[in-house]
């Protein structure tokens, strides 16, 4: 073989980089059929053109050959002898495929066997001509030159094409030494220089005439013999191709020489021949004479060439023996090999060179200017130095940059081989080919990628027919899509198939013992999805070998997390799956969140970053709360597990000096304390080993230490996956580039970390490995942290029953609050506008008359001061708007309600609670309206008789806090209905049980203890006793979740407590009443 | 010391001398990249306690370890004369903090003797052997046995 490895290297990139595109071409030309583009065929054409060509000049037989047995049957398809059906281009990718193997494993590729590829391929060309023409095909011929030289082993079939297209063969001779290699050329490139003006049919090295010739004379020559086929005529040679005309041979065909490979069957072997040479306008010899050279000539011949294919076919014969156990290994092989060497743009290499070199020039000036200590001139060029090291980080980036093309497009041929083995009809869709992404990166989602997809056509496209049944259309559709977003690389692979089906993956995870039945109960449809990236699980029944090679999703995942990715997942049954990865950009240089434990700093990659948090210290009390060991962060609504890094690290806070470090940690120890009564935070487990610390506490400032900077939380809000949690830190610091390093293998084994990274000031930082580190706190979507969200969900609904209130006040000593849901507006006005009419105070007011009150016209308050202004709140009651006259402030505020009915009762007032330390009475502003006007209401009490006559109406109701219990059952009452009450759910279910026949209604809270109102609900609806009830919740706070929850278990209508008049007026549309 | 150096012939080993845990050690100067005293090491929670942490070597990242810890000797006690010896271990560069530096020691193959079982309250399977000066007992350190994990 050819020792010349830089020249052996040049050939087998090119030649890759001719396979490169061919797949897609073969695939382009399958589609197209009979209706052939000539120019993809071309391209195909010259890719195995160019590999055969340059195989024979480096020895490389097994490659020339199967090169060439591929370039037979594209050269039929191009001269539309031959239509490419599905068969034939499967033979046609094949045989590629296995070129691209010999390739990549150049050195043993002469022992390959690859006789199954030629022998499929010759049966093609041989079945596209006419029978007489079809041994031809795999005959081999020698050409003899003037001095009975040798150029063996040439297609007779593909010489006849050549010349059945009027072109001229020559037999060039180059010399290795004088023409090439003293010319400062390459053989390489003389022979891609010939390509331009003709086709190279084959080519070698002469060796054995160099052992001749050195033997006679010095200066001996290696000569690099050409075949080459042009329209050229001879006269014209020697220009192009710049050497003498006697190494230049134009072929005849009486030089053309059956050889004694074929000879055993020499009567069908020159059958074709003399038929060939008849039409092809050559000699215009007879027959007879023909013949008789050809056979003359052989037998001169015979004697040099005819140990070779003996040896040839030995090999053959031993490659075959091992070929099955060398096969497989050698495939193993392949695909681990990575790219060693990479193109990059000529252009991108000049900028890299003018940055390097303004890079020299800035250095220069920062010497300088240190070393005379200017300090101006320093300061320029750091900057111009801070500025080209961005630039040239930009530039070499990009020269690791590769378009996605290049792994998306062989998935056209996947899809289309695995569809056609499973019997189904699928159409691939790739959008996004130039999208670019680090090499290092490219080359690890390949095999992610590939199950993925595999996955889709396999357990997500169903067959034609099923799709037709379910009214799809029979051909599937995947859609393969990369694109930019934020900084980071999407893939998006949909299909439109049957998608997956959360319970039903449910139900196998459990048989596999992967999950409880009881986590599988809280888990939402999302969650049930995602358990198929749990190790162990896979949907298939059976495990084909298509998808199923002991590889399951888990492999997926935790190959596309180290990369720094995300994965998600989206299906709708029947409908199809989409499946996100998101990838970063480039491994090596990460943006992260530095942050800060102790006096260490720690890197978390933005990639997994949400959001960050910081709950000042007065206000960790409300919003961390414990749950059983976990603390947990109320975050617009939802719960986040919070991990504290310093105590999952074992780091101890605060943890300045080595020397007496005691003294800082348990200060913290009691801040941590004094806010965490009820809701401990953080460092728990040692609060509770020292309990003794708590005594501190009273004596201790309050004040001083509520604003203390410190005590304040800061929480960098991850995701690891589709699973968000809140990383507790000390410190939140600016957002950098940092740099990725490997750490040594003592630390491979703390997961915790993702590597390491060198800080501006030189000390080392940790980079955090997000999804690790929730699963040592053993924090996992699936499991512990679905159970501790929910079960904080439950603890803090069932403790609390919050509301909204406008807080006023109507004098400087009292404070009032009213429901915030029957407030209108609040308007200022001036109080020269206000009018008494008839003892009653009016202001005009969007074109009517606004009638004015204030609280001490209903019960024993101290009557307003006077003022030029006046705060107004304008509540709507019967359609009616009223104002209420109060005193600023007027705030808004959520709180829990803790209500005390009795000890402040007055009329109007419904009850009074501590908010902001002051004692606040509740305004019911329904009855102050009835005291102020109670003929407003008399139209009311008629309906109200009425029903009670014509006989009642009951309700059930279930609430727990005696408050709303009495507010809303008077409510209730006074429209003329009968209340049957209920202090929780469990009580209502055995009321309702026993009094059925009565109950014309349920209204229910929704957080009670015992049975909360969506289980009461759920068992209502799923009873055909109770189902025809409407069921009507009323709620302090409704969120969209909740609703939705509500909707699912039957919930009729949601309602705001103390909107009274909303309630009623939905109590009375269900049960048809009218006023 | 390129002078002391001379004459020595391919028989001669030259050895780094240090204290660690009280024992004077040894390692064969060949494997020793450089000798520093560079402090400023990150902790790795979590990580073996004989780890120290993790230091910025010019760019790379290096491992460092206690050798008093690692060989179930007192921890090295944190003064002035502490050094890290960078040795490199299987590609890969591995810092080693001892107590102090002594002398470079040369000897002859032939005068190393195997180990005990046991030397100095540390296992016998850490040391190449021990060299026998005129005043003490040096522990030649196998590097690649002590930085197993």
């Amino acid at each position: 073989m050819f020792e010349d490895d830089e020249t052996l290297q040049m050939y087998i990139e090119e030649s890759l980089d001719h396979l490169g595109d061919i797949e897609s071409d073969l695939l382009t030309i399958e589609e197209a059929g009979a209706n052939i583009d000539l120019d993809l065929v071309n391209n195909v054409f010259r890719a195995a053109h160019s590999i055969k060509g340059g195989a024979g000049f480096m020895g490389l037989t097994t490659i020339k050959d199967l090169a060439h047995h591929l370039e037979n049957v594209l050269g039929l398809v191009r001269n539309k002898e031959l239509v490419p059906d599905s068969n034939r281009i499967s033979v046609l990718l094949k045989g590629f495929d296995e070129l691209e193997d010999l390739l990549n494993n150049i050195e043993t590729s002469n022992d390959v066997d690859v006789s199954d590829h030629v022998s499929a391929l010759e049966n093609i060309t041989k079945s596209s001509l006419p029978e007489e023409k079809q041994d031809m095909v795999s005959q081999i011929v020698d050409i003899v030159l003037k001095d009975s030289r040798v150029f063996p082993q040439v297609s007779l079939f593909e010489i006849e094409q050549y010349k059945a297209e009027g072109k001229n063969l020559f037999l060039v001779e180059y010399d290795l030494i004088h023409d090439i290699q003293r010319k400062d050329k390459n053989p390489i490139e003389v022979l891609n220089s010939l390509q331009k003006t003709g086709t190279i049919i084959d080519s070698r090295i002469d060796f054995d005439s160099v052992g001749i010739l050195s033997e006679n004379s010095g200066p001996s020559r290696i000569p690099f013999q050409v075949l080459f086929a042009s329209i050229i005529e001879y006269d014209m040679t020697e220009t192009l191709f710049d050497i003498k005309k006697q190494y230049i041979h134009a072929i005849s065909d009486d030089m053309i020489i059956s050889t004694s490979a074929t000879d055993m069957n020499a009567e069908p072997a020159t059958m074709p021949y003399k038929g060939e040479s008849e039409k092809a306008s050559v000699a215009g010899l007879p027959e007879q004479k023909n013949i008789a050279v050809q056979q003359a000539v052989k037998k001169q011949v015979v004697t040099t060439p005819a140990v070779k294919p003996v040896i040839q076919k030995t090999k053959k014969v031993m490659a075959k023996e091992k070929q099955s156990p060398s096969k497989t290994e050698k495939e193993v092989h392949i695909s681990a090999k990575a790219q060693t060497s990479l193109r990059v743009n000529v252009g991108l290499l000049d900028t890299l060179m003018n940055l390097a070199g303004e890079l020299v020039l800035s250095r220069n000036q920062l010497l300088q200017g240190v070393n005379s200590s200017n300090a101006k001139a320093t300061e320029l060029s750091s900057q111009r130095i801070d500025m080209i090291t961005s630039e040239l980080q930009e530039a070499i980036m990009r020269t690791r940059m590769q378009p996605i093309a290049n792994i998306l497009n062989k998935f056209t041929r996947v899809v289309r081989d695995l569809s056609q083995q499973l019997g189904k009809s699928i159409d691939l869709i790739i959008e996004g080919k130039d999208v670019e992404l680090d090499k290092t990166i490219l080359e690890a989602i390949n095999d992610p990628l590939t199950h993925l997809i595999r996955n889709s056509v396999d357990h997500g496209i169903e067959t034609p027919m099923e799709r037709e049944q379910m009214g799809k259309n029979g051909t599937g559709k995947i859609i393969l899509k990369a694109f930019h977003d934020a900084g980071q690389v999407n893939i998006v692979i949909s299909d439109d198939g049957k998608g997956l089906v959360p319970d039903k993956i449910a139900d196998s995870a459990i048989d596999k013992g992967l999950v409880t039945d009881q986590q599988v109960a809280e888990m939402s449809e999302r969650q049930k999805m995602e358990l198929i990236f749990l190790p162990g699980f896979s949907t298939a029944k059976e495990i084909t070998d298509v998808s199923g090679r002991g590889v399951g999703m888990d492999v997926v995942t935790t190959n596309i997390e180290s990369l720094g990715g995300i994965i998600e997942l989206d299906s709708t049954p029947g409908e199809g799956t989409d499946i996100q990865i998101k990838l970063p950009l480039t491994l090596a240089i990460i943006p992260s969140q530095i942050t800060s434990v102790g006096n260490e700093r720690y890197a978390v990659p933005q990639v997994n970053l949400n959001e960050l948090l910081r709950i000042p210290a007065s206000q960790v009390k409300e919003k961390i709360e414990k749950v059983g060991d976990a603390s947990v962060v109320r975050l617009r609504g939802e719960l986040l597990p919070l991990i504290d890094l310093s105590k999952m690290l074992g780091i101890k806070k605060l943890y300045n000096d080595p020397e007496n470090n005691d003294e800082l940690e348990d200060r913290r120890q009691n801040l941590a304390d004094r806010r965490s009564r009820q809701h401990i935070i953080t460092e728990d487990g040692e609060l509770i080993a020292a309990p003794d610390q708590e005594k501190e506490k009273p004596e201790r400032n309050e004040e001083d230490r509520r604003y203390h900077a410190r005590s304040a939380l800061n929480i960098a809000v991850v995701s690891a996956g589709a699973f968000k949690y809140g990383l507790v830190v000390d410190q939140l610091y600016d957002s950098e580039e940092i740099v990725v390093k490997p750490v040594g293998r003592h630390l491979k084994k703390c997961t915790a970390y993702a590597g390491a990274t060198i800080m501006g000031d030189g000390k080392v930082a940790l980079i955090l490995d997000i999804s690790n580190l929730a699963q040592i706190a053993e924090l996992s979507s699936v499991s512990e942290a679905g159970q501790i969200a929910k079960a904080a969900e439950e603890a803090a609904e069932a403790a609390k029953d919050k509301a909204a209130l406008l807080t006023f006040k109507n004098s400087e000593t009292e404070h009032f609050a009213a429901p915030l849901n029957i407030v209108e507006r609040i308007e200022r006005i001036q109080t020269s506008t206000i009018e008494q009419i008839g003892g009653r105070k009016v202001v005009q007011y969007r074109g009517g008359a606004l009638p004015l009150y204030e609280l001490s016209q209903v019960a024993d308050f101290k009557p307003l001061p006077e003022k030029e202004q006046q705060e107004v709140i304008v509540f709507k009651i019967k359609d009616r708007e009223l104002g209420l006259m109060v005193m600023p402030p007027v705030d808004a505020l959520e709180v829990t309600l803790d209500i005390d009915e009795s000890t402040l009762k007055q009329p109007a007032i419904s009850g009074s609670m501590i908010i902001n330390k002051h004692t606040t009475l509740l305004v019911d502003i329904f009855e102050m309206v009835k005291i102020l006007n109670p003929e407003w209401f008399q139209e009311e009490a008629k309906v109200a008789a009425k029903m009670a006559e014509s006989g009642e109406k009951i309700l059930l109701f279930a609430e727990d806090s005696a408050f709303f219990r009495n507010q809303v059952k008077t409510f209730m009452e006074e429209d003329g209905f009968k209340v049957i009450e209920a202090e929780d759910g469990l009580i209502a279910w055995e009321l309702l049980k026993e009094r059925v026949d009565e109950i014309d209604m349920v209204v229910t809270d929704l957080e009670m203890p015992n049975m909360d109102g969506f289980e009461l609900t759920k068992r209502i609806k799923s009873d055909p006793k109770y189902s025809h009830l409407d069921v009507i919740a009323l709620t302090s706070l409704a969120s969209e979740a909740h609703i939705e929850k509500g909707r699912k278990v039957g919930i009729d209508e949601y309602e705001i407590k103390l909107d009274r008049e909303k309630l009623m007026k939905i109590i009375r549309k269900k049960l048809n009443l009218s006023k | 010391m390129t002078k002391s150096t001379t004459g020595i012939s391919s028989e001669d080993i030259e050895f780094s001398t240090f204290y660690v845990g009280g024992a004077l050690c040894g390692i064969d100067i060949l494997n020793i990249q450089e000798i520093n005293k560079h402090f400023e090491i990150t902790r790795v929670p979590q990580a073996s306690d004989y780890i120290e942490g993790i230091l910025n070597l010019r760019g790379r990242i290096v491992t460092i370890i206690d050798l008093g810890k690692k060989l179930g000797l007192s921890p090295v006690n944190k003064d002035k004369d502490n050094r890290n010896i960078i040795v490199n271990s299987e590609d890969e560069h591995i810092g080693l903090l001892v107590d102090s530096i002594s002398d470079v020691a040369l000897a002859k193959r032939e005068n190393i003797e195997p180990a005990p079982s046991n030397i100095g309250g540390v296992k016998g399977k850490f040391f190449q052997g021990v060299l026998k000066t005129e005043k003490q007992l040096i522990g030649i350190l196998d590097i690649d046995e002590v930085l197993k994990e």
